[in-house]
């Protein structure tokens, strides 16, 4: 009786140690688009999120690191539904990703109800860190009222006293815009006028450059990212705007993912972002070093964030053990990580949960070597974003 | 004539019983995403189902029905969101709008026949579609969130847990299912019968030929309108993609797969597809090809989808046993 007693608790020890022993992996659940017309930022961010956590950790406190996949397809159906498989199937601890602010708008209250902690990568929505936040959704890119606030008093300092605003008319867009227009008048700035052209659907800009031609500003301000930059900076220096009225941009406009294309086009624009490759520091060089290496070119504004990320996700479950058990905790230590990364200091703000970081005001210029670089003129510090609505 | 009405024996009716046992299984033996993907199956069933009246029994192929899906969707989410008023009342709110809707869509749409009855419904689709799209009051392309579900406090039941709001979407499809065998077996539903197989008999005999078609469209409006709003509710978040033209069409291959004029084989091809969707997905991102190869598969070599492949196996194994 006592020999099968101890037989039985002999099995039952080596059956339930041995999971035990070898720790679950931390299954962190990666929502990025890597089809439709997002895919490319989808797998840049892919790309530098795997060389972030080869960098700083593939394993933290015994439990290895492993990333589950799903493509958004930039679609916000498409990415509830993969969050909720993420979640409910696959059972991931963390989710990290999120290119389109609309995917985001579309997973949050899910993510939010089932208290899974999500890092937002790239999408900007003034409301995700604004009136819609939530305790599980933390910010490592930006909120585009903070990409832009500050040009409008420093271009103000330059001189320039009246300005034309264009974007798409939609909600990053408008965010942007609106956010310039406070920033700018509030400085003693006047608006030239604005135009939305709409979205998705624009062949070509020349009505809307007729517009500006005529309305005469000192200044133009715009936000386009994706091909449309391209295209619309290419546009504006062949109607030979360029000379006479300069060009200040939310940086997307000349983004490292498509600088090196636009050449001459874009010489002399202004451009205000939180990451330009040339920023001078230790974390940057880094970077762009291994990112060079092994992936053949320049990271980009978009690659940075899901690099840090990784980072910030290695550190945070550093200081909890990687225990997930109590997840309010590992938030808690979320909020306690700071370091210098490759776009200077990096930390979160416990009251918004959106990233606290330095703004960079740059000038594309043509370089020695015959290409052009944004270089940069001005460092706008710790730029933090107003409460706005968000109470956790 | 009457005979062929009366041919027996018919699988769709023990269909529909197997159907409603694997969706009890299902809810009884798996976890937390297998009861959302059963919801969404449910709601797909609905909304199949209803295209299926349009379809399978009156003959008029629809590539605009996602309009009314969304329509419903956004009509309860309104309610909801905006004018705060409880699931309860937003629901069938939502089922009144997108009747209206599909009546007065109907007006202009039954007139056609055809191909130019396919294009109309696609533009109507279209129109809905980009109507959303451009609408700020309904967040335009960023699509509204933050869409409750209905209250079951009532019962002590939280309807936010998936086992509670599957069991609800499963009855409802159940519901429906019901509603649309008594309205097929009615007079109505025979007139529709005949108008699918030949209409200018039926106008001769002096049938209200367009009133019977305005009636389905209206009907089926109705009830794809009633998907849309469980399918708001069951996702929270609603987008203007629910009414692109691409949803029409997938819907549209739930019934041909299933099997047109079969409301069971409508509520099968929902399952099968949503089922294929998610396991394929998971295998390989080129899923939508290899749903692409199944569907012309079906279409060449199983006429009535599975469920008419279903219902000759009886007379089949009839007649292979006969042989021995």
């Amino acid at each position: 009786m006592n020999k099968k007693r101890f037989v039985a608790a002999l099995f039952t020890a080596v059956v339930f140690a041995v999971p035990a022993a070898a720790a679950e992996p931390v299954k962190i659940g990666v929502l990025l688009p890597f089809s439709g017309v997002y895919g490319g930022l989808g797998s840049d961010q892919e790309r530098a999120l795997g060389l972030g956590f080869d960098t700083f950790g593939r394993s933290v406190g015994g439990r290895d690191i492993a990333l589950v996949k799903a493509d958004t397809e930039a679609k916000p159906a498409v990415g509830l539904q993969k969050a909720r498989e993420l979640i409910l199937r696959d059972r991931v601890d963390l989710l990290v990703g999120i290119v389109s602010s609309a995917v985001a708008g579309a997973v949050r209250d899910y993510v939010h109800n089932a208290g899974v902690p999500l890092f937002i990568t790239n999408a900007g929505n003034d409301l995700l860190t604004g009136a819609r936040c939530s305790p599980w959704i933390i910010r490592t890119s930006f909120s585009n009222s903070q990409i832009v606030r500050g040009m409008g008093p420093w271009l103000h300092g330059r001189g320039y006293r009246r300005a034309f605003l264009m974007a798409f008319d939609y909600s990053a867009g408008r965010q942007m815009m609106d956010a310039f227009r406070d920033s700018f008048t509030a400085a003693g700035g006047a608006i030239a006028g604005e135009e939305y052209p709409p979205l998705g659907q624009v062949q070509d800009f020349a009505p809307y450059l007729v517009k500006l031609k005529s309305a005469a500003p000192d200044v133009t301000f715009v936000f386009f990212a994706g091909p449309p930059a391209i295209k619309f900076a290419r546009e504006y220096a062949a109607f030979g705007l360029s000379s006479d009225i300069p060009l200040a941009a939310a940086g997307w406009l000349t983004s490292a993912l498509h600088i090196d294309r636009q050449g001459g086009e874009v010489d002399g624009v202004y451009s205000i972002l939180n990451y330009v490759p040339s920023i001078a520091n230790a974390e940057n060089a880094a970077f762009q070093r291994a990112h060079q290496a092994r992936f053949g070119r320049a990271g980009s504004e978009y690659g940075v964030a899901a690099y840090d990320t990784a980072r910030l996700i290695v550190d945070a479950l550093a200081a909890v053990g990687a225990d997930l058990s109590d997840k309010r905790a590992f938030l808690r230590a979320v909020h306690g990580v700071s370091f210098n990364g490759p776009r200077g200091p990096f930390r979160i703000d416990p009251a918004t949960n959106n990233i606290i970081q330095n703004i960079y005001i740059s000038q594309v210029r043509k370089s020695a070597r015959g290409g052009v670089t944004a270089e940069v003129l001005d460092v706008l510090p710790d730029m933090r974003d107003a409460a706005g609505g968000c109470r956790m | 004539m009457l005979k062929t009405v009366t041919r027996a024996p018919d699988v769709r009716d023990p269909l529909a019983a197997a159907l409603v046992a694997a969706a009890a299984m299902a809810w009884l033996f798996t976890g937390d995403f297998g009861k959302e993907v059963l919801s969404e199956v449910a709601v797909f069933a609905i909304f199949a189902m209803s295209l299926d009246l349009l379809v399978g029994c009156a003959g008029l192929v629809s590539l605009g029905h996602a309009a009314f899906f969304a329509l419903g969707a956004y009509a309860v989410a309104a309610f909801g969101v905006f004018v705060n008023l409880p699931m309860w009342m937003a629901m069938p709110l939502a089922v009144a709008v997108t009747a209206v809707a599909a009546a007065a869509a109907g007006f202009f749409a039954v007139r056609l026949g055809g191909v130019f009855f396919i294009m109309m419904t696609l533009a109507i689709g279209q129109m809905v579609y980009a109507f959303f799209l451009n609408s700020r009051a309904f967040n335009a392309d960023d699509g509204m969130a933050g869409i409750g579900r209905v209250d079951f406090s009532f019962l002590a039941l939280d309807s936010g847990e998936p086992a509670v709001f599957s069991a609800f979407a499963v009855c409802a499809a159940v519901a429906v299912f019901l509603l649309l065998r008594m309205v097929a077996r009615s007079p109505f539903g025979h007139t529709l019968a005949a108008l699918r197989r030949n209409e200018p008999r039926l106008r001769s005999l002096g049938c209200p030929v367009l009133r019977c078609k305005l009636a389905a469209f209206t009907l089926a409006g109705a009830l794809a309108g009633f998907a849309g709003a469980l399918a708001a509710q069951h996702n929270g978040f609603i987008s203007p993609d629910l009414a692109f033209w691409t949803v029409s069409g997938e819907v549209l291959v739930m019934v041909i797969v299933g099997g047109m004029g079969s409301l069971s084989g409508a509520a099968l091809g929902a399952a099968l597809v949503i089922l294929l969707r998610h396991h394929l997905a998971g295998l390989t991102e080129f899923w939508v090809f290899y749903l692409g190869v199944l569907f012309v598969l079906m279409v060449l070599f199983a006429e009535g989808g599975v469920a008419g492949m279903l219902s000759r196996l009886p007379r089949k194994l009839h007649r292979r046993g006969g042989n021995v």
